[in-house]
């Protein structure tokens, strides 16, 4: 489908643009990518209002991250998370075994120290979402072998 | 026929209040004010009971309507009527009807549910805009156009 590599270039592309001024700087291991994460969060702040248009209202904490990883992630990747695990404590572990923008890198180890990049977005992504329907947290990613993703959501309770 | 709408976010702020119609006792901003915020209340108190009906696993056939998010009249004064409709991200639409002009004394709730619905597909597309920040009163004046005929035209 063209539309879906439209995002996928653009995707990329911000990336790229979002790496140039850590370039310069002779550190290579330490990138910033919290530029990427903003735009992810505005981006699923903004995508909620639409989606959950339809949907009735949410029981709880639980069933929004269900929402998440079925109707947010199809609408988003063309797929549901494979794996949901939860401690019933604000912590939420979501696994995605054919993440898209890690499908067409590797089938292993290979460029494994890139793939932090590639996850920044989809981070800001699930924050900003759930930061729209009230819930407020921090996701962190983490990349064992490609192309499969977990996504740890630690929800702040006040 | 609605005199009124608000869109009040999530700390009960008011981002956009819109009103229409020769009821001069509407016709000024603060009326309108005080009419959405006395719903308020009734909203909050709809949603706290909602939440509890939930927690406790009495399945009945009340439970589905509550998952709604329409909630129906909230509020009736003498010469107003106050609906409210709640999204997802905790977003409060709030239409209010005045009973003493003729179109509006014999509304049907189905007509004030198709308003609100529509209303929050422009408030949606209101925010799409990436001029627009969240949590800031909305000034756009397309979204403002739309709601003026939505509120002529269908309710």
């Amino acid at each position: 489908m063209a539309d879906d590599i439209v995002f996928e270039l653009l995707h990329s592309e911000i990336i790229n643009y979002a790496l140039e001024p850590s370039k310069n700087s002779n550190s290579s291991k330490e990138v910033d990518l919290s530029v990427v994460e903003y735009i992810g969060f505005a981006a699923g702040y903004k995508i909620m209002e639409r989606l959950t248009r339809e949907w009735p209202r949410f029981k709880d904490e639980l069933d929004t991250m269900k929402f998440i990883c079925t109707d947010f992630w199809t609408c988003i990747y063309k797929k549901q998370i494979d794996n949901l695990r939860t401690n019933h404590q604000g912590v939420y572990v979501l696994q995605d075994n054919a993440f898209r923008f890690l499908t067409n890198f590797s089938n292993g180890h290979q460029y494994l120290e890139y793939a932090p990049r590639y996850v920044a977005y989809t981070c800001g992504l699930i924050r900003g979402g759930l930061a729209n329907l009230c819930i407020n947290s921090i996701v962190t990613a983490e990349v064992q072998s490609m192309p499969s993703c977990k996504f740890h959501i630690h929800v702040q309770r006040t | 026929m609605a005199v009124c709408v608000a869109v009040i976010g999530k700390d009960n702020s008011p981002l956009y209040i819109g009103g229409i119609g020769n009821d001069t006792s509407t016709d000024n901003e603060l009326s309108r004010q005080w009419l959405v915020h006395t719903a308020l209340d009734a909203l909050e108190e709809r949603l706290a009971t909602t939440n509890a009906n939930n927690a406790s696993a009495s399945a009945n056939a009340a439970r589905t309507d509550l998952r709604d998010l329409y909630l129906g009249l909230l509020y009736s004064t003498d010469t107003h009527k106050i609906y409210g409709y709640v999204t997802n991200t905790k977003i409060k639409l709030v239409l209010v009807t005045s009973s003493t002009s003729p179109s509006g004394s014999n509304i049907r709730d189905a007509e004030v549910r198709t308003a609100l619905r529509r209303l929050h597909a422009l408030y949606a597309d209101a925010i799409c805009n990436p001029f627009h920040l969240p949590g800031d009163q909305i000034i756009s004046q397309k979204f403002d156009k739309q709601v003026k005929s939505l509120m002529l035209n269908n309710v």
